[in-house]
């Protein structure tokens, strides 16, 4: 494939839903469990989020999700065997187009650059989430410390029940490992 | 060497200053911690837990993903402002990347002070370092309910 090529194939997917299956529904709602473990990890004791008394007395009435979990509840189950093969994507079905088609260009390498979260409000134990995530932009090939890439930009909206209770952009680099001298 | 404890009373917005420090947050880095939020964010890249894959895409070792890094940013502003602080904001750019090893200190300053009826706002910007470089940069917005 050309660059001319790749450039507007990527053009073509820009400001549409990355993904050709919908949008991702949580498999569970938010939870008390998946919150303990999340807060053990991280160390972080805020009682609003394990300590149902505190939190009763906390402007959220109840215990709450940590805001910066949103985007854990509709991370993919992963299909654990192969996952290396697949160059670290969840399952086969998961994998965006537009990650696929920088892949095949060369672009296999992958390294998180921004993430920008707007929580419009905390949600409680039972919420289901939803998040529907489109294209937002592909840059044109950049040099950087890395070799030769693209960043890839796409916007997640989270709703329960249609209502946004958060927003995010995300942005990675996909990067030509080893290209450093190009 | 602090040890993580639960945040301390929610502060009160009166009192809060522009140029306002808050408290350092010191991560001991080590593969364990690396794993563990990679794993609790449901985040199963091999990069993130798997050195010998990570040295196959050119890096030294495994290293954090960044649903960590947004996650030890949202203890790092609630330990200092509270249980009744909500973070409303939180905008992060990497840098170099959180190796093991290679303890990450927080920092951060109040950069502006706002009130919108009965909600105090309170903008900050934050840092974290390794002995590479800036690990995360970034501005985050958090709202404290007024009494």
């Amino acid at each position: 494939m050309s660059g001319a090529d790749l450039v507007e194939r990527l053009a073509e997917l820009v400001g549409r839903p990355i993904s050709d299956t919908g949008p991702t529904i949580a498999p569970d709602p938010i939870n008390q469990p998946m919150i303990r473990h999340w807060a053990a990890a991280f160390e972080d004791w805020n009682p609003v989020y394990t300590d149902a008394e505190a939190a009763a007395q906390s402007r959220f009435g109840g215990i709450v999700a940590p805001p910066l979990m949103l985007q854990t509840w509709t991370m993919a189950t992963p299909l654990i065997t192969g996952i290396a093969e697949r160059g670290g994507s969840p399952t086969d079905v998961s994998r965006a187009a537009v990650l696929n088609l920088l892949d095949e260009a060369g672009f296999v390498g992958t390294l998180a650059s921004n993430s920008e979260f707007e929580i419009v409000r905390y949600l409680h134990l039972g919420e289901m989430l939803t998040a529907t995530t489109v294209l937002e932009s592909v840059s044109d090939e950049k040099q950087t410390r890395l070799g030769a890439g693209h960043f890839v930009t796409w916007i997640t909206t989270y709703t329960v029940d249609d209502e946004v209770v958060g927003r995010q952009l995300f942005r990675i680099l996909k990067f030509r490992a080893g290209d450093e001298s190009s | 060497m602090n040890e993580p404890t639960a945040p301390r009373a929610t502060i009160d917005w009166h009192t809060v200053r522009v140029g306002d420090a808050i408290p350092p947050m010191v991560l001991i880095m080590s593969p364990t911690r690396i794993v563990a939020g990679a794993i609790a964010s449901r985040d199963f890249m091999p990069v993130h837990h798997d050195r010998a894959y990570a040295n196959q895409q050119g890096a030294p070792n495994m290293f954090m993903n960044i649903l960590s890094d947004t996650a030890y940013c949202s203890r790092f502003l609630t330990d200092w402002a509270g249980p009744d602080a909500m973070v409303k904001r939180l905008a992060i750019r990497l840098g170099v990347p959180a190796f093991p090893n290679h303890d990450i200190t927080y920092t951060g300053k109040v950069t502006a002070v706002e009130r919108d009826g009965d909600e105090g706002i309170v903008e900050v910007e934050l840092q974290a370092l390794n002995d590479l470089g800036e690990h995360v940069s970034g501005t985050a917005t958090i709202t404290l309910p007024l009494r």
